[in-house]
């Protein structure tokens, strides 16, 4: 009984101390205040987080299109979808991916999260085709 | 509860995990509280792509939506589809009826309200005649609502003035279809995509317009990078990304560059003379319909050599040349086309042309080599094209000029021989303009935004104002630019509040469920129709439907006797399978991915001694037609030196009152702009962002430029999209005199900044 009640307090202390993380982690979210009619994400970020808007524009994201915001939402919290920097896979990715989730789970017994093996900025589309792109020029 | 050591470290990993990645708690418990209790087999309520989504509901309310793995999108969907639900809960939902009264929109009854729209329409017909009201139909519409409006209209009232905005939009690629084939629809399927070995793409901007076909085109190439792509688009768009060949033409000249293409196949000697001597017929004079031969054909082209179509459409030469292998040489091509082909005064020419190449080479019905004409909406290519709810078609293909037609027609239905008029009705701008002059006095528009999508459409609009003439509009948006004239307009219930059926682009039938009850007081626009008759004392044996269901089985019915054979498409079966494409004659049958060709169409019998067989023309021959190269109705000359196209962005479809529902899709593209090239931004002294003056014959517009290379020199695009700056104020109502659909594509315009 004593392990018993030891566990579960490690197990309430280690959420606690995540939780904290996480409300300090989304405190530390600074967005520039867009104006209102201003979604066009990629035009921003093409000069302050260039390399990510850049791996985006190569992607199969890119290419067809699939912008920020589908994903992401909107950082004024003005969107239909949630805004965060790294969208929740149940619900974001399983829109178009939850075949692929499903394969995930049967054959290897992996809950996805899907970032930690497919860093979704950078699965460009066509090798051949985007070794010409700008960037790689 | 027995708490494992496991279970803790599972627990504390989760947690770790969740601050790791940073997910706020505000996110996950929405996630959580959002987890649907129901998924509801669906379409996506956008084009005509027709990719099968799953909803999600919660509470009676759509909190979601997903890809459906089963339908042909294998579960991905473009963002457009990804971001469905706020739409149903907008704001400016319709939930209740409204009258006109003194300018302003009255709540009313039901029964107020339908009441007034059967007093005027019996008020027309006995004063007018039943050629004096009109239905005005969608591609957006079910299969089932316009099956049944056209047979309202045409066996219970008498009038054949049955329309809609596919006219707007699919015309020509019908009226390509019956030329070349003598039957409609595309012979090939998005199965096509994963065996091509080149892509045509042609007059098209798959990449904003069919998001998820330009993925599967795109997953091709990726696959195999021998693939090739020739994107064919005065315009560089996302989609000339993927290309080998990106073919920038002076707009208009699409047609002589399809028939040089043709020059070079066969002066290259890549036609396949074994496939065309044996399987189609040349035709030399469209009007008298006179054959002629191969060599009658070589000489038809001897205008169309490349260095003298270099000179008008500005393409070189050589890229003429090297296209043209790519698409004869290749083990299988696979053309697309859209509206850049359709919506021209010369659309089904153009439609004919891209056949013509695949009748030349044999590139046609085997796997990857197809003719394949993309759709607009969710269902003009199935529901409003098969269903012939136009005002010159009968169900399944058939014809109302044709007497035997109409009678096999009055028969299937058990109407008194002689009761569908003989006389086609009015296509769509004859039928607005007959509108706006008062000649016809009562209107039905159900699912569609006539008074945003026209072309040059204030006359329009200034028609919809007259007080001598009626209209009734069911919208389930507010703010859509047609509520502004309505006399009535009635709540109809939105996608997934009600059942029935959309037909995609590659003749797949899908069943939409019924995901959530109707808000408000909305109802389904098959009840809407059905109350409509009852009150306009249709026969009861026109309208013998209790349900949606019936409208289908009884499509079924008249349905089975032709080609298009909807048979085997049962309710039971389109409730577990997501989507099957006709002709599908039996219930075991799985569905015709290839049409003409022996083996795979059940039209043809197992032992026909032909492996392909046309079977839409009499000696079942395919045509291919000599269309010459004509240009756009108005051409740029001094006092309108530029060329003004519109389209869409992948962001906004239609008219935008779905769209702009969506937080983020309104504000990824607030408002319409004019896209122009950076000489002639250079020449006009216009810089990116300053507002730009276009001016037609028509009207004058002021538009925020983007200065890129997109478009080319001499050509101006701007997206049709926004309600505030239509750009259909500026375009040309000229039509095609074959499809009748109009050249929204082309017109002259000037630019200064303002």
């Amino acid at each position: 009984m004593k392990t018993k009640i030891l566990m579960a307090g490690v197990a309430a202390t280690t959420l606690l101390f995540s939780f904290i993380a996480i409300e300090a982690s989304a405190q530390s979210i600074k967005h520039l205040k867009a104006p209102d009619d201003n979604a066009d994400c990629y035009t921003c970020h093409q000069k302050v987080t260039p390399r990510i808007a850049q791996n985006w524009y190569e992607s199969k994201h890119g290419v067809g299109l699939m912008k920020c915001f589908v994903c992401h939402g909107q950082p004024d919290g003005k969107g239909s979808v949630p805004f965060a920097v790294v969208p929740d896979a149940a619900t974001v990715c399983r829109k178009c991916h939850e075949p692929a989730m499903k394969r995930m789970v049967k054959k290897f017994g992996i809950e996805p999260d899907c970032y930690t093996c497919h860093p979704f900025h950078q699965n460009s589309l066509h090798h051949d085709a985007y070794g010409k792109s700008e960037s790689k020029n | 509860m027995k708490v494992t050591r496991r279970d803790v470290l599972k627990t504390a990993a989760a947690a770790s995990a969740m601050a790791a990645i940073g997910t706020p708690l505000t996110q996950v418990a929405q996630a959580a509280s959002n987890e649907p209790e129901e998924w509801v087999k669906s379409v996506c309520r956008f084009c005509g792509t027709g990719c099968g989504v799953m909803v999600g509901v919660k509470g009676g309310k759509v909190v979601t939506v997903k890809g459906d793995p089963n339908n042909h999108n294998a579960g991905f969907l473009c963002l457009k589809g990804a971001l469905m639900p706020p739409i149903v809960y907008s704001k400016e939902r319709v939930t209740k009826p409204y009258i006109r009264k003194n300018g302003k929109l009255e709540p009313a009854s039901w029964d107020e309200a339908m009441s007034l729209v059967t007093d005027k329409f019996k008020a027309a017909i006995k004063d007018h005649g039943p050629t004096s009201v009109a239905y005005y139909g969608s591609g957006q519409a079910l299969t089932e609502e316009s099956y049944l409006a056209s047979k309202i209209w045409k066996a219970g009232l008498g009038s054949n003035n049955v329309e809609g905005n596919p006219r707007l939009c699919m015309a020509s690629a019908v009226g390509g279809y019956v030329t070349t084939f003598g039957k409609d629809e595309p012979c090939g399927s998005y199965t096509d995509i994963d065996n091509a070995t080149c892509f045509f793409i042609i007059g098209s901007n798959m990449s904003e317009c069919h998001p998820i076909l330009f993925k599967r085109v795109a997953k091709r190439k990726q696959n195999s990078p021998n693939v090739k792509v020739i994107v064919v688009d005065p315009r560089k768009t996302n989609t000339a990304r993927i290309a080998d060949e990106h073919v920038s033409f002076k707009p208009g000249t699409d047609l002589a560059i399809l028939n040089a293409m043709a020059h070079v196949i066969i002066n290259e000697e890549l036609d396949n003379p074994r496939f065309h001597g044996k399987y189609c017929n040349f035709i030399v004079d469209w009007k008298t319909k006179k054959k002629g031969s191969f060599d009658d054909y070589i000489k038809f082209l001897e205008d169309y050599t490349p260095e003298k179509v270099e000179k008008l459409s500005g393409v070189p030469a050589d890229q003429i040349v090297r296209i043209a292998k790519m698409f004869a040489e290749s083990s299988g091509t696979m053309s697309f086309w859209c509206m850049g082909l359709n919506q021209r005064i010369r659309g089904v020419w153009a439609n004919n042309l891209v056949s013509n190449l695949h009748l030349l080479t044999g590139q046609i019905g085997k796997p990857g080599a197809t003719p394949f004409s993309l759709t607009g909406q969710p269902n003009a290519c199935g529901g409003v094209r098969d269903t012939g709810s136009l005002c010159h078609l009968l169900p399944a293909g058939r014809l109302i000029k044709k007497p035997e037609h109409r009678a096999a027609l009055e028969k299937q239905w058990g109407i008194p021989a002689g009761t569908i008029a003989p006389k086609p009705g009015l296509h769509t701008i004859a039928l607005w303009n007959a509108f706006s002059e008062g000649k016809v006095k009562a209107m039905f528009v159900i699912c569609t935004n006539p008074a945003h999508s026209l072309p040059n459409v204030n006359i329009y609009t200034e028609g919809m104002k007259r007080k001598d003439n009626f209209m009734v509009l069911s919208e389930p948006f507010m703010d859509a630019e047609t509520v502004k004239y309505c006399d009535v307009l009635l709540p109809p219930a939105f996608w997934c509040e009600k059942r029935g059926t959309y037909g995609c682009s590659e003749r797949r039938y899908s069943l939409l469920k019924k995901s959530v009850e109707p808000m408000g007081e909305c109802r389904s626009d098959f009840e809407i129709l059905m109350d409509f008759a009852k009150r306009m004392d249709v026969d009861p044996k026109v309208i013998p439907f209790k349900e949606i269901d019936d409208v289908w089985n009884e499509w079924r019915m008249v349905s089975a006797a032709t080609p298009y054979n909807f048979s085997g498409m049962t309710r039971e079966r389109m409730e577990k399978e997501s989507g099957i494409l006709w002709p599908c004659p039996t219930e075991d049958h799985p569905g015709t991915k290839i049409r003409y060709v022996r083996g795979e169409d059940p039209n043809i019998p197992k032992d026909y001694k032909n492996k392909y067989k046309f079977y839409g023309k009499k000696d079942n021959r395919a045509w291919i037609i000599l269309r010459p190269y004509k240009g756009a109705a108005e051409e740029p000359d001094a006092d309108y030196p530029m060329v003004l196209t519109t389209g869409r962005v992948i962001d906004h479809w239609h008219t935008g009152t779905m769209t702009m529902k969506v937080p983020e899709l309104r504000r990824s593209f607030p408002k319409a702009y004019v896209e122009v090239n950076v000489e002639d931004a250079k020449k006009a002294g216009i810089k990116n962002g300053d507002d730009v003056v276009l001016e037609t014959r028509r009207d004058t517009m002021t538009f925020q430029a983007k200065v890129s290379d997109v478009c080319r020199p001499g050509l101006v695009f701007v997206p049709w999209y926004d309600s505030k700056l239509m750009i259909n104020k500026l375009t040309l109502n000229a039509f095609d005199a074959g499809s009748k659909q109009p050249e929204y594509k082309i017109c002259a315009v000037r630019i200064k900044k303002a």
